[in-house]
Order: C-alpha cells, then sequence, then structure tokens
C-alpha cells in the first residue's frame, strides 16, 4: 500500500497532532524537478518558533481570507521548505501545503524562483477528487507559471474596485471544465496555491508582498 | 567483606591496564547479551501480541471458506488480500446453532485507490485499501470496545444506516494515512466480480474509529449488504464470527463436527489460530535461539581468553604475589573476579543495547516476515533483563574457573622465574 508522506508532531498526551506536508521521496521527487539538482536542504518552520508566531497566524488567516482547518491548518502545524541546489548555487525553493478538500487534504507543492518568489511549477502530491484528472492536467497547472503572490493581492484589489483589467493574472485563470462536484476541489486549490504563496512569503520573503496586501485592504475598505 | 572490596578493586584496575582487550571483551559478551534479549523480548512480545490479537477479534470462532489454516489466520488478525468466499446462506444455516451466543457476518473485499505523487503519471499508480462490509449492530456486540474518536473534525461519529448505500465509517489508521475527518468525501474504485473495469464509487465520512490495535484500525467499514453489491457478490460472505456460550475444548468440538458437515467451510477456533501461529515462529525463534547460543558460547571463550592471557602476562607478578604471602585462595578469587567483572558489565551494556535496538529489531522482524499480527512484538521486560545478566554472571562463573585455576596453581618460584624471562 502506498501513501503520501505525512509529518505527524505530537502536542502534549492528548491525541492532538500537528499533520505537516512533506515530500514523499525528496531527494528523488526534488531531482526530477530539478534534474540540475546536486544537492538539497530542508528547513522546518513552525508559528510557535517564531517571536511573533501567534501574530503571524493571525495574518496568515487574515490574508488568506478564510477560516483555517482545525486539523490540517492548526498553529503547531509544521512547513517543510526545500532548498535546491547546483553546488552552491540557490536553483529552487519547494513547498507543499496541506488544504482540505472534498475528498480529504489535497497537498498543493509550489516550486518557485528563489530570488522572484515566482512560481515556476505548479504541482500536487496528493489529491483525490473526482475532478482529479482536470485538476493535474498540465492546461490548468501551466496557466499558474509566473505568479506570485503579488498578483493575489493584486486580484484583491481589482475585485474591491470592481474593474477589470488584463493585468489581473488570477481573474485570467480559466478553471478546468469540471462537473459542479469537483467544484469544492477546485476552490481548495486556488486556496491553497495562495496559502502556500503566503507562507513562502511569511517564512523566506520577509513579508515583501506586504504593500500589495496594504492596498488591497485600504480598497476594500473605501 | 574488607578482602572482597579490595579484591573487587584490584581485578577492575587489572582490567583497566589493558583497556582496550578489556572493552573488546565486554562488547562481545554484550553483543550476545544483547542478542540473547532481543529474542527473549521477541519469544514474549510475540506470544503477548497473538493473545492480543486474538481477544481484540472479539469472538472465539469463525467459519470461513475452506483454505489454509495460515491464511485464513493471518487474513483474521492482520487483514488479507487473499479472499475466499463462503455462501451466505451459511450464515442462516448456522446463527440458530443453539450453542451460539452472538454471530456476526463479516465480508472483506479490496478496494483501488489514486495513487500519491508529483510526478504527472502519480494518479495511475493505485494503491488499496481493505474494505469490510458488516452488519454495525452484531459487529458491535462482539467489540463492545470500538469507539468513535471525537474532538475538533471528529465529532458527531456514528455507524452507518443498514441500508446506507453511501457512508462509511473508517479506522484510525486508515484515517490518518488517508487524511479524512468527519464529513469528507472517500473515494474507492471497487472491480465487481466478473467485470474487469473498476468503478469508482463516492462515501461519507459517517465516523472514525479510536485506535484499537487491531486490523479493524487500517479498515474501512460499510454495509454488508452495500458491500456485496458493489462487489457483485450478493450472495457471499468471507467470515462468520462467533462467540459460543460455553467456551472450552469440548463445546468447541461438538460444534465444530455439527457444522464441518457443510462441505465449503472450515471451522477454526482461535486456540487453533494462536497454535498455527506459534508453529510457524518456532521454527525461526529456533533458529535465531541457536544463533543466539552460538554467539554466548563465542562471547565465553572470548572471555576465557582474555583472562588466560592476563594471566600468563603476569605470571612474574602473581609469583611476587603468592611470594609475599598471597594465598592459592586469594589468587583464584582475584582472577575470577575479574571474570565476573568483564561477564557483568558485558550484560548490563548488552540489556542497554537491547533495551535501545528494540524498534529496530522489531521493524527489522516484521520485514523479514509476515507474523500476522499487529502491535508490538518485542517485549523486554525486567525479568527478561534478570535472567540476561544472571545467565552472564553465572557463565561468567563458569568461565573464570579455569584461568583462576591456571592463576592460583602457580608456583611461586616457577612463576617468578618465567615472569622474569
Amino acid at each position: 500500500m502506498s501513501f503520501g508522506r505525512f509529518s505527524i508532531i505530537g502536542i502534549g498526551r492528548a491525541a492532538f497532532f500537528a499533520i505537516g506536508c512533506t515530500l514523499s521521496n525528496p531527494a528523488e521527487d526534488l531531482k526530477y524537478l530539478f534534474p540540475d539538482m546536486t544537492s538539497y536542504k530542508e528547513d522546518l518552520k513552525e508559528f510557535p518558533k517564531l517571536a511573533d508566531g501567534k501574530a503571524q497566524f493571525q495574518a496568515l488567516r487574515e490574508r488568506l481570507g478564510s477560516d483555517l482547518d482545525p486539523i490540517y491548518e492548526t498553529y503547531e502545524t509544521p512547513y517543510t521548505i526545500y532548498y535546491v541546489f547546483k553546488n552552491s548555487k540557490k536553483i529552487g525553493l519547494v513547498h507543499g501545503v496541506n488544504v482540505p478538500g472534498k475528498g480529504g487534504v489535497i497537498q498543493v507543492f509550489l516550486s518557485v524562483d528563489p530570488a522572484s518568489a515566482q512560481v515556476k511549477k505548479f504541482f500536487f502530491q496528493r489529491l483525490e477528487s473526482s475532478a482529479a484528472d482536470q485538476l493535474r492536467s498540465k492546461e490548468f497547472r501551466n496557466q499558474f507559471d509566473g505568479v506570485s503572490l503579488a498578483d493575489f493581492y493584486k486580484h484583491d484589489y481589482y475585485v474591491a474596485a470592481k474593474s477589470k483589467t488584463s493585468v489581473d493574472k488570477i481573474a485570467k485563470i480559466t478553471p478546468p471544465k469540471i462537473d459542479p462536484s469537483g467544484r469544492q476541489d477546485y476552490d481548495a486549490t486556488i486556496r491553497g496555491i495562495r496559502k502556500n504563496l503566503l507562507l513562502l512569503d511569511f517564512f523566506v520573503y520577509d513579508r515583501k508582498f506586504e504593500p500589495f496586501f496594504e492596498r488591497a485592504k485600504q480598497k476594500a475598505k473605501q | 567483606m574488607f578482602q572482597f572490596t579490595r579484591f573487587i578493586g584490584l581485578a577492575i584496575k587489572n582490567l583497566r591496564r589493558r583497556m582496550i582487550r578489556t572493552a573488546l571483551t565486554i562488547s562481545g559478551v554484550a553483543l550476545a547479551v544483547a542478542v540473547a534479549v532481543s529474542l527473549g523480548g521477541f519469544m514474549l512480545g510475540y506470544k503477548g501480541a497473538i493473545d492480543k490479537s486474538i481477544e481484540m477479534l472479539g469472538f472465539q470462532v469463525m467459519i470461513m471458506a475452506k483454505g489454509c489454516p495460515y491464511e485464513a489466520a493471518t487474513m483474521m488478525l492482520k487483514g488479507g488480500t487473499g479472499l475466499i468466499y463462503l455462501p451466505s446462506d451459511t450464515y442462516d444455516k448456522v446463527k440458530s446453532d443453539p450453542d451460539i451466543e452472538s454471530i456476526t457476518p463479516i465480508f472483506v473485499g479490496i478496494a483501488q485507490k489514486e495513487g500519491s505523487g508529483i510526478r504527472d503519471e502519480a494518479s495511475q499508480e493505485k494503491s488499496f485499501t481493505i474494505i469490510s462490509g458488516i452488519d454495525a449492530p452484531s459487529f458491535m456486540t462482539m467489540k463492545p470496545w470500538m469507539k468513535f474518536k471525537g474532538g475538533p473534525g471528529f465529532e458527531g461519529g456514528r455507524w452507518f444506516s443498514a441500508g446506507s448505500k453511501d457512508e462509511v465509517v473508517i479506522g484510525f489508521e486508515a484515517a490518518e494515512y488517508e487524511q479524512r475527518k468527519v464529513g469528507d468525501i472517500f473515494y474507492a474504485s471497487i472491480t465487481p466480480a466478473g467485470s474487469m473495469t473498476p468503478v469508482r464509487h463516492e462515501f461519507k465520512v459517517v465516523g472514525i474509529l479510536e485506535r484499537t490495535g487491531t486490523q479493524d484500525d487500517g479498515t474501512v467499514f460499510m454495509p454488508i449488504d452495500t458491500a456485496r453489491e458493489y462487489f457483485n457478490r450478493p450472495n457471499q460472505l468471507t467470515i462468520l464470527g462467533i462467540k459460543l456460550k460455553e467456551f472450552n475444548q469440548f463445546k468447541m468440538h461438538e460444534f465444530e463436527s455439527r457444522w464441518l458437515k457443510l462441505p465449503e467451510v472450515q471451522v477454526v477456533g482461535l486456540q487453533q489460530v494462536k497454535n498455527t501461529l506459534v508453529a510457524l515462529v518456532a521454527t525461526a525463534q529456533t533458529m535465531i535461539a541457536a544463533v543466539a547460543a552460538i554467539a554466548v558460547i563465542v562471547a565465553l571463550i572470548g572471555v576465557i581468553n582474555t583472562i588466560l592471557m592476563s594471566v600468563y602476562e603476569r605470571t612474574g607478578e602473581i609469583g611476587i604475589m603468592k611470594a609475599l604471602g598471597a594465598r592459592r585462595r586469594d589468587i583464584f578469587e582475584l582472577i575470577w573476579l575479574e571474570t565476573l567483572v568483564i561477564c557483568l558489565l558485558g550484560a548490563l551494556l548488552g540489556c542497554l543495547l537491547a533495551m535501545l535496538g528494540t524498534g529496530a529489531v522489531e521493524k527489522a522482524i516484521k520485514s523479514l516476515a509476515n507474523l500476522g499480527v499487529n502491535g508490538s512484538i518485542v517485549n523486554i521486560t525486567p525479568g527478561v533483563l534478570g535472567y540476561a545478566v544472571l545467565g552472564a554472571v553465572i557463565l561468567g562463573f563458569l568461565g573464570g574457573l579455569y584461568p583462576a585455576w591456571r592463576a592460583a596453581s602457580m608456583r611461586p618460584v616457577d612463576a617468578i622465574r618465567e615472569g622474569a624471562v
């Protein structure tokens, strides 16, 4: 039997676990994504270990715009960021998150450009859905190439401003042709990509896209 | 007492003079003891695991299709894939037996799950899950300890309604692997008997069970009629689990002889299952015991060799000790104590190694063979450790006899002369 790998960190004696999202076979998977890779490094991030963890977690919820799952998106959930190297040069950054879908957890992974934080490749590790084939299709996934967290914030801004523009990359994304039963998993996927980019912005990029969020927030208040 | 303490101090001092040799000898003893302790822990733990697994089945007797009793045993205890079915009217025939206190029919099938992985072809790689079709009320009569998990995401767990076509209850481990909560959808592709094409079904998870430490933890439960319909085996069953009003060898024999007349079934008592499993592992245990015995003998030879070498190297020294008034008995005790110290230290280190390595030993055994049980199979108790230390000390006493006698028998003049050469 094969199952997606997930890490469990026990918190206390009670049956309470924080379930993270890691690659099933990091060495193989990363080599598949980056054939030039010579080494990789794992960096485990957890909100409780941050000085302002509670505030950051609250900020994540606010920027995500939805409640967090009580099991798979808890304060204690660990996040593993994979840094990929070609000799001493950092050539990639890979990160996965769990998001609750209709058929259990969906594991949404992003490979981003270390310098620009733009998506280079989006893929699933675990996805059980009536729309699995459509969501896994390259046509759908390739639409996210080059997208960054700034694009999600900009999209929020344009939605608040009720304006349509050709620079809104998120608005241009075409959902795959799925029947209504798969819609929940499509929405979970989009939420997963946004959450993934948000966490990377928090943990790796020192919240460099924050001005875009503030702008969208101001617009929404108007 | 004072003299004994002094001798101990002297023995340790002598051993420390040849540190590397002493360390290597102690390591040899430690390894032998670790093997022996692990084996003892395995023998004890495996028996305990079988007892627990059988007890947690909830029934004492099962009726299943004729076949290998070992397959039957492992299928019930661990969940197997070699499925043979019996006609469902067996249930109607057997259920009115006057000796039966309770009976539950079970249908087991294997469903396909979508694979996971980051590659584009990952979804094509299928995994599998065990589906158990049950009659919830009678099943629960057998296993009253089964409880629904509570807490965030698991509230409101319940059994499916009898005629439900789209509800499942998931065992603890299956839910953890599948990452499901109450209310989630569970997808399973089932290939109906007689067909080559799997049909994908969508179920709602209505309950997640607490951990039981049995095969039930890895199982997905659904109503028996639904399971039979989806697997296209409407008139078949996998097992009948039975609890007798009075369970003893005589009653079991009576019951067995009544129902063995049915041509296609076998009646398996759980004592029989236990014996089958124990017998299967007994051969392996004997082999491991032989290896452990060899390891102990080699370690003992190593100890004798080390002490003898030490005696020969210290011939002159022993001669001087005797010349200064040491008695035969003093020399004997000193050398004997050195042997004892080596064996005792080796035993303690070996016990520590065995305790630290329990997980690894268990993993190795489980990877080598399907033992037919869930849960821990290596149980290192204080009793096992005590016997190991005692055994090592006794062997040390015996092993030290010859070198101690050899040293004690030296004549002072000869010893001093030989030592001076």
